[in-house]
């Protein structure tokens, strides 16, 4: 063991649930009392737990999951918290997003919120990301489903916190929708009740093993019952109506909260109860697979070509995750080692991707109030750096080798081989052009286009690069995401190797 | 169909069948504060389907007593999982209700289609 014992090592999990929860209860009463300590003490909070991730991670890659019993109840009856490699590498990519947006989120929450609430923001972060980080580790489905509306929730608080008319309509919209899917979730966790009498993960894929071919009807309604709840949770392509809405109007650290990690993590959620729950068996032998299969092919292409007559940067950002959540669903649905994990490895890239493009939509509003992909010209000139980060998310979500989507799509293509599915690598390049079709123009126009309705607010020779006038806490973020996915692009073997490690459990 | 089978089963029925009420509700209805309602209707119904789940033909209340060891319970947890379930189904009302305050103030009206159109 190398720096705590194994007694200590248990209970950290439990502790990153806990230490985001407390804080967020603390928060609106600091809120009243001193209202610049809340975005420090997020950050710190949301830092702490980051490190207790990384000593989970050391921990867990060396292949022994971490299982708590939470309150000393025994597995069968009490909750039980279980850290697979696929969830420590989950945790840890939740924790280290959200701290680099916390700390994007010193200036933008300044200029994009009303001062009012801003303690009421951090609150609402706080819960999501004890929701978000518990609903990863849990092993108990009906602990999932309270942690879902706990996320879910402070989500259209999230985006409701703008306050406008536009983002209020959003968070409604996204709330009456998510309520619907947690519903469908119970009622599905109603039937798995009903059925096999557990509720932790574990036992209850024991107990289906045995009884399975009693039930097959039942079976089939609880798949669909979760599929319907998880599709319109994580915006599914024909269940993602609340997405583009809630995603633009939000004001931009919610836009990156929202779209790389909320949306990803019922994905895990589903994952779990899809190849631990239910099992391999009933996944071959029911047409969920086509179904998911279906779905992710329509959301890939018909995502791609909404966001590409979106005029709005951030609601073309908001469609292009719809097209990323099909390529997540596509690797679940091949059901293959490769594909699975390339699924896997898209969420991790994805994440990191979006964020950065998310916050670069918002420092360029800050500081020059555009928000539409046709005022981009001469903003490579304007804005170096934040460009420069934007055209390395832009080509990694096209999929150019040396970033991180050219790995998680070329492992999708190898998985949809090796499913025997060779048609479906021709959705994936017939995407990633589409991608390409509506992030070059904005690079192109950034770079290579004279800015004509500007010009005379810097004057003089528009080709040469000016610094970026924008606070280094809104840099610093931007540069190490951007970086991520450069990262992972050239180095994808240690994430590859936590995703394996439960892949080839699950498979 | 079996109509013994579903006279012996007819909570499950009615919650099946309220459960269809109420998505139906929240995606039809265009008055926001129906599909409030609505989505209580569903909620409700999902409490109905646990509990039935859990209730057993000449059960008792799940209390201990030593002159009856023999007793048959009635299982508890999904009673005390609904707990639960109405906590989150209070906090959804309550925050869609205020959303729709707000919305009354920017609009003027609670009716969807109103103002989706103003965008």
């Amino acid at each position: 063991m190398d720096i705590i014992g194994m007694d200590a090592l248990k209970v950290l999990p439990f502790y990153c649930v806990i230490i985001p929860l407390i804080a967020s209860f603390c928060m609106p009463v600091l809120a009243r009392w001193k209202k610049e300590f809340c975005a420090p003490l997020t950050t710190a909070v949301t830092a702490a737990v980051f490190i207790i991730t990384i000593i989970i991670g050391n921990h867990v890659i060396k292949g022994r999951a971490i299982s708590y019993a939470v309150a000393g109840w025994r597995a069968p009856w009490g909750i039980e918290i279980l850290v697979d490699p696929l969830s420590a590498v989950m945790i840890m990519l939740i924790s280290g997003i959200s701290l680099c947006i916390m700390v994007f989120s010193f200036t933008a929450i300044k200029y994009e919120l009303e001062r009012i609430v801003t303690g009421w923001f951090y609150t609402a972060f706080l819960l999501c990301f004890s929701g978000m980080i518990g609903l990863v580790i849990s092993n108990d489905i009906f602990n999932m489903y309270v942690l879902i509306e706990i996320a879910g929730i402070s989500a259209c608080a999230l985006v409701a916190a703008k306050g406008t008319r536009l983002s209020t309509e959003a968070a409604l919209k996204y709330l009456l929708l998510a309520t619907v899917g947690s519903g469908f979730i119970l009622f599905g966790i109603g039937f798995i009740y009903m059925i096999t009498g557990h509720l932790n993960i574990t036992f209850i894929a024991m107990e289906l093993a045995l009884i399975k071919d009693q039930y097959p009807i039942l079976i089939w309604t609880t798949l669909s019952f979760f599929v319907v709840g998880f599709g319109v949770k994580a915006a599914l392509f024909p269940l993602h109506l609340w997405l583009p809405d809630a995603h633009s109007s939000a004001p931009s650290p919610s836009s990156a909260i929202l779209s790389s990690l909320v949306v990803k993590v019922y994905i895990i959620a589903f994952v779990k109860i899809l190849f631990i729950a239910f099992g391999l068996e009933i996944f071959h032998e029911t047409y969920i697979r086509q179904l998911i299969i279906v779905l992710a092919v329509l959301a890939m292409l018909a995502g791609s070509f909404f966001a590409f007559v979106q005029i709005e940067l951030k609601r073309r950002l908001a469609y292009s995750t719809v097209a990323q959540v099909g390529y997540v669903f596509l690797g679940i649905g091949l059901g293959t080692p490769w594909g699975l994990a390339a699924g896997m490895l898209h969420i991790v890239v994805h994440a990191f991707m979006k964020t950065c493009l998310f916050l670069c939509a918002g420092a360029i509003a800050y500081q020059t109030g555009r928000k539409k992909v046709n005022e981009f010209a001469g903003m490579g000139y304007l804005m170096p750096v934040t460009m420069g980060a934007f055209t390395v998310a832009a080509f990694s979500m096209v999929g150019i080798p040396l970033f991180g989507g050219f790995i998680s799509k070329y492992g999708l293509a190898l998985g949809s081989l090796e499913a025997e599915m060779p048609l479906l690598i021709l959705v994936i390049v017939l995407s990633g052009l589409l991608n390409a079709t509506y992030y070059f123009p904005i690079i192109g126009q950034a770079y290579f286009s004279q800015d004509e309705s500007t010009g005379d607010n810097h004057g003089g020779d528009k080709k040469k690069f000016k610094r970026d006038d924008i606070p280094l806490s809104m840099l610093v973020p931007i540069v190490i995401v951007a970086l991520g996915v450069i990262y992972l692009g050239i180095f994808p073997g240690t994430i590859l190797k936590f995703i394996n490690l439960t892949v080839s459990v699950l498979l | 169909m079996d109509l013994e089978l579903i006279l012996l089963n007819f909570p499950y029925v009615v919650a099946i069948i309220l459960f269809s009420m109420g998505t139906l509700i929240v995606l039809t209805q265009a008055n926001l504060v129906k599909k409030v309602i609505g989505i209580n209707i569903m909620e409700t119904s999902i409490f109905l389907f646990f509990i039935a789940v859990g209730n057993m033909h000449g059960g008792v209340p799940p209390i201990y007593d030593p002159a009856y060891p023999e007793a048959l319970y009635v299982n508890p947890l999904p009673s005390v999982m609904m707990l639960t379930g109405i906590v989150v189904s209070f906090s959804v009302t309550a925050f869609a209700l205020a959303l729709i305050v707000k919305l009354y103030i920017y609009y003027g009206t609670i009716s969807a289609p109103n103002f989706m159109k103003l965008k």
